[in-house]
C-alpha cells in the first residue's frame, strides 16, 4: 500500500525517465524527487534542456516513445483518498485522473484547445465529461468559468473558436478549460513564456487568485527565474535532469546553496547591482561554457565542468544533501556558500 | 549637443502596411535621436512596432513617411545605388540564430560572403579576416569549417554578430538578440556586445522585451506602443522616474528575482487593441488606469519632463501619475 502525509498532494520519488535513441540513452530526469502539498505553488526552474518538461510528461504520463519512466515513483493522493502510483497505473486509469484530478496548461494554447471547436463548446464538452449535467447547466458553468479567468462578455465569447482571440485571452480560455473540472492539482508549463509581461502579471495574479479561491495545488514550470519568486512557495532547480536545489522561495532567493543557483542569479541582469551609482556599466558574469548534453553526461558532478568551484572530488558524483534544514544541495562544497 | 554627435535621428517615421483587410499602421511618428557611440534600447510589448523601426532605419523596408537622418544625410532621399555604401555602415543582427544563418554554408562562407559584398578583402587577407572576426567573438578559428547546426544557440548568435562585424560597420540594429537564449548565455552574449561596443566605437539600436537587460545595457530607452513613442530618455532617468503610465504599468509588470520586491504592482486590463484599428487620442487610453475623456481627444505630443527626457501623457504632471512613477 502507498502512502503519504496528510498535507501532500504529489509526491514525485527518485524518478527516472530515458529516452532510448538507438544505442544512446538519453537520462532527460534522472533522479528527480520533490513533494507538493496542498494549496501550495512548487516552481521547476532550469535552462532549455534540463528536464523540466520532461518531468511534467511524466506525471500526467503524456510522455510519447521512445520516452519511458524507467524508475522511481509519483505518488498521487486521488479524491477518493487513495493513494495512487502515477506512473504504474493503467492507462484507463489515468485517463480518469487527467483532466479531472490533475489538468495541464502549456506555453502554446492551441496544444490543448482545438481549432474547430468553440471555446464554449470545448468547456462544455469537458465538464460533461467528468460530471453528468445537462448541456444547459454544463454551459451556466462554461460562462462561470470564463469569467473567473477575466474574459470580458463572457457569454459572447463562449462561442467564439480560438482563432478569433489575441493570444493572452486564448491563454486565459485554456486555463478556463483546464480548471472547468476543479482540478487537484494544475500542472502549468511555461504558460506565460511567450506572453508579453502586462498579459503576464495578469495570468500570475489570476493563478494566484485561483489557488486562493479554489485551494488547488500548482506545479509551475518555468526558466525564469523572476516568475519563480513571484509565484512560488517552493523552488525545485534543476540541470542536466537532476535536482540541483531545493528550498522555500524566500530561503532560495536569499542564500544558494548550489554554485549552479547562484550563478544563475549572478549573471542576470540588475541595473542596482551592474552598473556603479554614476552608471557606468560593470561586467556581468556569466557561467562559462554551455549546459552539457543528457545524451553524454560529464563524470560525477554533471555541473563540474562549469564551476567555479570545482575540486577533484567532484568527479565524484554528489548526492542530493541536506545543506540546511529544509535546504538541499547536490553539491559537496554546499556549506561553503 | 551638437547634431553631429548624433548618429541617426529618426525623425516623424511612419511605416503602414496595407492588407486586404485595411491599413496596419505599425509604425506612426516615431521620433528619436541616436547619438554615437551609444546604446539606445527600444522596448514595448509585440507588436508595438519594434522591429519595423529597426528595418526602416536600415531601409530593408522602405518607411512610407519620415526621414532617417544618418550621419548627416536623410536616407530615405537616397537612391538605391547611393544607399549602397550607407548598407556597408549599418548592419543587423537578428533574434533567430536559427533560421538567420543560412544551413547550407559552412561559418567562413556566411562571413565571407558580407566580406565579398563589398569586396573588403580576398585571399590571404580575407582568410585572416575571417579568422579574426571568429576570435573577436569568442569562436575558434577552426569553427569556420562547420555548419550551423554543430552550433549551440548562444554560439549562433556569436556568428551573427561575426558577419555583421565583417563590413566594420559603425551602426547596428539588435533585434532582441539574446531573446532566444538561456540567462546564461544571455549574460556570454552582453558581455561580447559591450566588448565589441567599446573597442569599436559601435553605435547601436538594441531592440529587446526584457527591461531589465534594457536597463543594464542601454545609455538610452524608448518605450513604444502600438507603433507610438510613449516615452524616451536616459534610461536612468527612466527607469528611476518613469512618467508616462504605460512605462510604469511595464516596469511593474516584469518580474525581478526577489520575492521581497513587493513591488505596486499596475495590473493593466486587456490585450493591445488592433493597430488596424488604433484608439483615438492617446493609443494607450484604451488599458491606462488614468485615462480621461480628454485623453480620446487629443493625440498628446511627446513632451520634455526633464533634459532629454519625453513623455506623450497629458497627465504626466498629474500628481497621482507621477506619484506611481515615484512608488516604483
Ligand atoms: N522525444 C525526445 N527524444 C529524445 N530526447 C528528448 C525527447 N524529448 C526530450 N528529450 C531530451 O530530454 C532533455 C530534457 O528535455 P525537456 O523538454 O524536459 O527540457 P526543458 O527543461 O523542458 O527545456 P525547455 O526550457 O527548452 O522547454 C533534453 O535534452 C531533450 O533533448
Ligand atoms: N509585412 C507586414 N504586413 C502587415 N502587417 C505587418 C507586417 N509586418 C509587421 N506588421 C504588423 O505591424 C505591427 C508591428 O510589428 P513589429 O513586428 O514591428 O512589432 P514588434 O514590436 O517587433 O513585435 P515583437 O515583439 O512581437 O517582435 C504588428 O501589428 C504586425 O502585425
Ligand atoms: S559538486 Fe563540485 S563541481 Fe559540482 S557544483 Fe559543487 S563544487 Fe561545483
Ligand atoms: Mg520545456
Ligand atoms: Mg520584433
Amino acid at each position: 500500500m502507498n502512502s503519504l502525509p496528510a498535507d501532500i498532494v504529489l509526491r514525485v520519488d527518485r524518478l527516472r525517465t530515458h529516452f532510448e535513441l538507438g544505442s544512446r540513452v538519453a537520462k532527460s530526469v534522472d533522479d528527480v524527487s520533490f513533494d507538493v502539498k496542498r494549496g501550495e505553488t512548487v516552481a521547476v526552474v532550469g535552462e532549455s534542456g534540463s528536464g523540466k518538461s520532461v518531468t511534467s510528461l511524466s506525471i500526467m504520463r503524456l510522455l510519447s516513445p521512445p520516452g519511458r519512466i524507467v524508475g522511481g515513483q509519483i505518488l498521487y493522493r486521488a479524491g477518493d483518498g487513495r493513494v495512487l502510483d502515477v506512473a504504474a497505473v493503467s492507462q484507463k486509469e489515468m485517463r480518469r485522473i487527467r483532466g479531472r484530478e490533475i489538468a495541464m496548461i502549456f506555453q502554446e494554447p492551441m496544444t490543448s484547445l482545438n481549432p474547430l471547436y468553440t471555446v464554449g463548446d470545448q468547456i462544455v464538452e469537458m465538464i460533461r465529461l467528468h460530471e453528468p449535467l445537462p448541456k444547459q447547466e454544463a454551459r451556466k458553468r462554461a460562462r462561470r468559468m470564463l469569467e473567473l479567468v477575466e474574459i470580458p462578455a463572457a457569454e459572447r465569447r463562449l462561442d467564439e473558436y480560438p482563432h478569433q482571440m489575441s493570444g493572452g485571452m486564448r491563454q486565459r480560455a485554456m486555463i478556463a478549460l483546464a480548471l472547468s473540472c476543479n482540478p487537484k492539482l494544475l500542472i502549468a508549463d511555461e504558460p506565460t513564456t511567450a506572453l508579453d509581461v502586462t498579459i503576464q502579471a495578469q495570468i500570475l495574479d489570476l493563478l494566484r487568485r485561483l489557488q486562493a479561491e479554489i485551494g488547488m495545488s500548482i506545479l509551475f514550470i518555468t526558466h525564469n527565474l523572476g516568475v519563480v519568486a513571484d509565484i512560488a512557495h517552493e523552488v525545485v532547480v534543476m540541470y542536466a535532469g537532476r535536482v540541483v536545489e531545493q528550498a522555500s522561495s524566500q530561503r532560495l532567493f536569499e542564500r544558494q546553496k548550489h554554485p549552479y543557483a547562484r550563478g544563475l542569479l549572478a549573471c542576470i541582469p540588475d541595473a542596482s547591482r551592474d552598473r556603479t551609482p554614476s552608471g557606468e556599466r560593470l561586467r556581468l558574469n556569466p557561467i562559462p561554457g554551455n549546459v552539457p548534453s543528457v545524451m553524454a553526461l560529464p563524470k560525477g558532478c554533471s555541473f563540474a565542468p562549469r564551476c567555479p568551484l570545482r575540486i577533484p572530488r567532484c568527479e565524484e558524483d554528489p548526492p542530493l544533501l541536506v545543506a540546511e534544514p529544509h535546504h538541499l544541495s547536490r553539491c559537496w562544497r554546499h556549506d561553503e556558500l | 549637443m551638437t547634431d553631429s554627435d548624433i548618429l541617426l535621428r529618426v525623425e516623424n517615421l511612419s511605416k503602414h502596411f496595407p492588407t486586404k483587410s485595411g491599413s496596419v499602421k505599425a509604425v506612426d511618428g516615431v521620433t528619436f535621436d541616436v547619438k554615437r557611440g551609444t546604446i539606445v534600447g527600444l522596448v514595448g510589448e509585440s507588436g508595438s512596432g519594434k522591429t519595423t523601426v529597426g528595418r526602416c532605419t536600415l531601409r530593408l523596408i522602405e518607411p512610407s513617411g519620415g526621414r532617417l537622418i544618418f550621419d548627416g544625410k536623410d536616407l530615405v532621399s537616397l537612391s538605391d545605388r547611393e544607399m549602397r555604401s550607407y548598407r556597408r555602415r549599418m548592419q543587423i543582427v537578428f533574434q533567430d540564430p536559427y533560421s538567420s544563418l543560412n544551413p547550407r554554408m559552412r561559418v567562413e562562407e556566411i562571413i565571407g560572403e558580407a566580406i565579398d559584398t563589398h569586396r573588403l578583402a580576398r585571399g590571404s587577407a580575407r582568410r585572416e579576416r575571417i579568422s579574426e572576426l571568429l576570435a573577436r567573438v569568442g569562436l575558434d578559428p577552426e569553427h569556420g569549417r562547420r555548419y550551423p547546426h554543430e552550433f549551440s544557440g548562444g554560439q549562433r548568435q556569436r556568428i551573427g554578430i561575426a558577419r555583421a562585424l565583417a563590413v566594420e560597420p559603425e551602426f547596428i540594429v539588435a533585434d532582441e538578440p539574446v531573446s532566444a537564449l538561456d540567462v546564461s548565455v544571455q549574460a556570454q552574449v552582453l558581455n561580447l556586445i559591450q566588448d565589441l561596443q567599446q573597442s569599436f566605437g559601435l553605435t547601436m539600436l538594441f531592440i529587446a522585451h526584457d527591461l531589465s537587460v534594457v536597463e543594464y545595457l542601454c545609455d538610452e530607452v524608448v518605450v513604444m506602443y502600438l507603433g507610438r513613442v510613449m516615452e524616451r530618455g536616459p534610461s536612468r532617468t527612466v527607469y528611476a522616474m518613469p512618467r508616462h503610465p504605460y512605462t510604469q504599468a511595464l516596469l511593474s509588470a516584469a518580474p525581478v528575482p526577489n520575492p521581497k520586491a513587493h513591488r505596486q504592482r499596475v495590473i493593466l486590463q486587456g490585450d493591445i487593441p488592433s493597430p488596424m484599428n488604433p484608439p483615438t487620442g492617446c493609443v494607450f487610453r484604451t488599458r491606462c488606469p488614468f485615462a480621461i475623456d480628454a485623453c480620446a481627444e487629443v493625440i498628446p505630443p511627446l513632451d520634455p519632463v526633464a533634459p532629454g527626457h519625453y513623455a506623450a501623457c497629458i497627465r504626466r504632471d498629474d500628481p497621482a501619475v507621477l506619484s506611481q512613477g515615484k512608488r516604483l
